[in-house]
């Protein structure tokens, strides 16, 4: 699979923490087993005969539908997560991720208007922290998820104080 | 003070607290108050007028009570009125407008002059019969949207949009005399819209094109079923339809626009009018589009992100001050463009403008092979743009030729779409932030998608599935000409920006300007 990439060649990525695989997979249970359960309640009222409308067939076919889709994407988060990486440019922030749908973004430090530190239960846990950059653009999705927080503290320091340097307006 | 009224703005030293036309929230809230007049006004009349009683017998007894209770409402409205009114003041001093409101709950907002992205006088038809105008203006500042002021007479607001507009150009008042009104910077027209060509532009839009193919699908329905009776269903369709296109035409009605040393000036407006000013260098990106059957007559549509505009047709309002031109001939897209992008970065701006617009590649070149990103026309062919490669013809049939982009020396042009034709520019320094995609399906044909954030509003740019090679070397030259360009731009405020022949017609010579920046012609 490790094609041609779209990224800019000659960049040492830094990559995010292993353990954010683990936060990808708490996301990954909560949403999908619990999808999974629902779809699958069917199933049990068919046999027990209180719905007889429904043909037992369906009935599993769709939750096996969508087990089959979350395995599917089960597989796929130890790779996604090794696929994020960030670099600290001089002038600009790359960060990319994918391996699919591949992207790979620019943030010129100029531009952030401001830096935001996340963390949810399961990043406190493992020490993880998300790092968010904004810009006068909304469309602008800059993202590092699965930072150990003492490197997102470092990078929002890091990150404010060549914004600042280099602030421009709009 | 309360006597005062809201007139001479600049004619107060700095820091003088304003309040707006004590008429304003009568204006505002008319509505309230024409729905309370109706209501009750015209059960009176039609009891008046077929003889009966005024009140029925029930109610008789209770008159008094029910007129003192009617009294008591419109007193009290009448109040909370008179104390919006009171409570409502304004300042401009120090670099900040500051707007003052509410009674109860206290609100103090302040916009700093030098983030001023854009000014409108707005006036709904009833201000305009009083002569009166509401002040919006958009500041970058917090994220908040517009600051607004209503209402003013309409002089005081053109004199407060002035003074604003002064200030934040970065001009200085007269120490001597503070007392002098800052002169309204002089205009001159650039272009209008006859109201024809604003009509025939409605009737050939797209939403006309869909009106006419379900007006035909009804009849071929009425005449195989024999049933009629379904057109009662399609009145509130045609009410809709009618109402969009009166919406259409009566905002943009009578669009002319005109240059100043303070920006780009649109009016427009049948029965609500909008006087917009749009500083220079306020314009994130633009976009030049034309429908299918606006080709026949030569016709294209310009609109602008501007920071504070907000987004895409979420409102009727939104969309028409996005509008920088409802409907123009090539001849006007250029003398826009030329407003807009002052210096265009090329030699030839015509050619390549002109490309971008209507250009096509040649169906045999392998324009991968053509040098790609970052050369600025030359003698190119197809004014220099940089296409899809052949290979992607699967993918886009009709659009791989037109499909491209192509960069001068100031702004990225995109263009694409070979029926719904569309042309972006972004100026350099105005890219916030870049990104390619590249899905699986594209990874096959090794090309790549780049996307150029701007500001939220209805410009979109992004390169489409440009060559992988061509992509690349674009991300990296437009980062670079993206951070060039943000380094030549230094101050927010223009006039120590803009050429100093643009603005040596208003502004007195010994005002301190920055002369370092080049040449540029307009």
């Amino acid at each position: 699979m490790r094609t041609e990439a779209i990224d800019p060649p000659g960049i040492s990525w830094l990559r995010v923490s292993p353990k954010y695989v683990t936060v990808r997979l708490v996301e990954w249970a909560v949403g999908n087993l619990i999808a999974v359960g629902l779809l699958s309640l069917p199933i049990v009222f068919t046999l027990a005969g209180w719905w007889v409308w429904l043909p037992l067939w369906l009935a599993i076919t769709v939750p096996a539908v969508m087990l089959l889709l979350a395995v599917w994407r089960l597989l796929l988060i130890p790779r996604q997560v090794r696929a994020i990486g960030y670099a600290e440019r001089d002038d600009d922030l790359l960060i990319r991720s994918g391996i699919f749908f591949q992207r790979t973004l620019v943030v010129p430090y100029g531009r952030m208007q401001y830096v935001d530190i996340g963390v949810g239960p399961v990043e406190r846990a493992l020490g993880l922290c998300t790092l968010k950059l904004h810009t006068a653009s909304a469309g602008t999705n800059a993202e590092i998820p699965g930072l150990p927080a003492d490197e997102g503290a470092r990078l929002r320091e890091q990150l404010s104080a060549r914004g600042a340097a280099r602030l421009a307006g709009l | 003070m309360a006597t005062e009224g809201p007139g001479q703005v600049s004619g107060k030293p700095d820091g003088e607290w304003l309040r707006v036309h004590p008429a304003s929230p009568f204006i505002r809230g008319w509505v309230a108050l024409a729905a309370i007049g109706y209501f009750f006004g015209r059960d009176t009349f039609e009891r008046l007028l077929q003889g009966r009683p005024l009140m029925d017998d029930m109610f008789a007894g209770r008159v008094p009570f029910l007129v003192a209770g009617g009294g008591l409402v419109l007193l009290l409205s009448v109040l909370g009125f008179i104390m919006t009114w009171y409570f409502t003041r304004y300042q401009v001093a120090e670099g900040y407008v500051r707007v003052n409101t509410g009674f109860l709950f206290k609100q103090q907002r302040q916009a700093r002059l030098d983030r001023v992205q854009a000014i409108d006088i707005v006036q709904p038809l009833l201000a305009r019969v009083f002569g009166l105008a509401e002040l919006k203006f958009e500041v970058a500042d917090a994220g908040e949207s517009a600051v607004r002021l209503a209402y003013l007479r309409i002089d005081d607001a053109r004199q407060l949009r002035a003074t604003i507009l002064a200030r934040a150009a970065g001009l200085e008042p007269d120490p001597e005399r503070p007392e002098a009104a800052l002169p309204e910077a002089p205009e001159f027209p650039v272009l209008a819209v006859p109201p024809s060509r604003l009509v025939g532009s409605l009737l050939l839009s797209e939403q006309s094109f869909f009106v006419v193919l379900g007006a035909v699908a009804s009849v071929v329905l009425s005449t195989i079923t024999d049933n009629r009776s379904f057109y009662f269903y399609l009145i509130p369709a045609v009410l809709g339809l009618a109402a969009a296109y009166w919406g259409s035409f009566n905002k943009g009605y009578n669009f002319t626009a005109a240059i100043s040393p303070d920006g780009i000036r649109l009016r427009y407006g049948l029965l609500d009018t909008q006087a917009q000013t749009l500083p220079p260098g306020r314009i994130q990106a633009l976009k030049v589009t034309q429908p299918p059957l606006w080709r026949i007559f030569g016709w294209y549509r310009m609109q602008v992100n501007v920071a504070g505009y907000g987004g895409p047709g979420s409102n009727g309002e939104a969309a028409s001050r996005t509008t920088i031109l409802p409907v123009g001939v090539l001849a006007d897209v250029m003398r826009m463009l030329s407003l807009v992008l002052p210096d265009p970065g090329t030699a030839d701006p015509a050619r390549v403008f002109g490309a971008g617009l209507t250009g096509l590649a040649p169906a045999g070149a392998a324009s991968g092979a053509e040098t790609p990103a970052g050369v600025s026309s030359g003698g190119a062919p197809d004014g220099g743009f940089v296409t899809s490669p052949r290979r992607v013809r699967l993918l886009a049939p009709l659009g791989w030729r037109r499909n491209g982009f192509a960069a001068t020396d100031t702004a990225l042009l995109i263009r694409s779409g070979r029926l719904w034709r569309e042309l972006v520019v972004v100026p350099h320094q105005r890219t916030q932030s870049m990104a390619l995609h590249q899905g699986p399906l594209a990874r096959r044909f090794r090309v790549a998608d780049l996307v150029l954030h701007t500001t939220a509003g209805p410009v979109s740019p992004r390169v489409i599935q440009a060559g992988l090679d061509e992509a690349r070397a674009l991300f990296d030259a437009q980062a670079a000409r993206a951070r060039e360009a943000r380094k030549r731009q230094t101050s927010e405020q223009w006039l120590a920006q803009v050429a100093p022949e643009a603005t040596a017609d208003r502004h007195t010579p010994d005002h301190p300007q920055n002369h370092e920046e080049g040449p540029q012609h307009g």
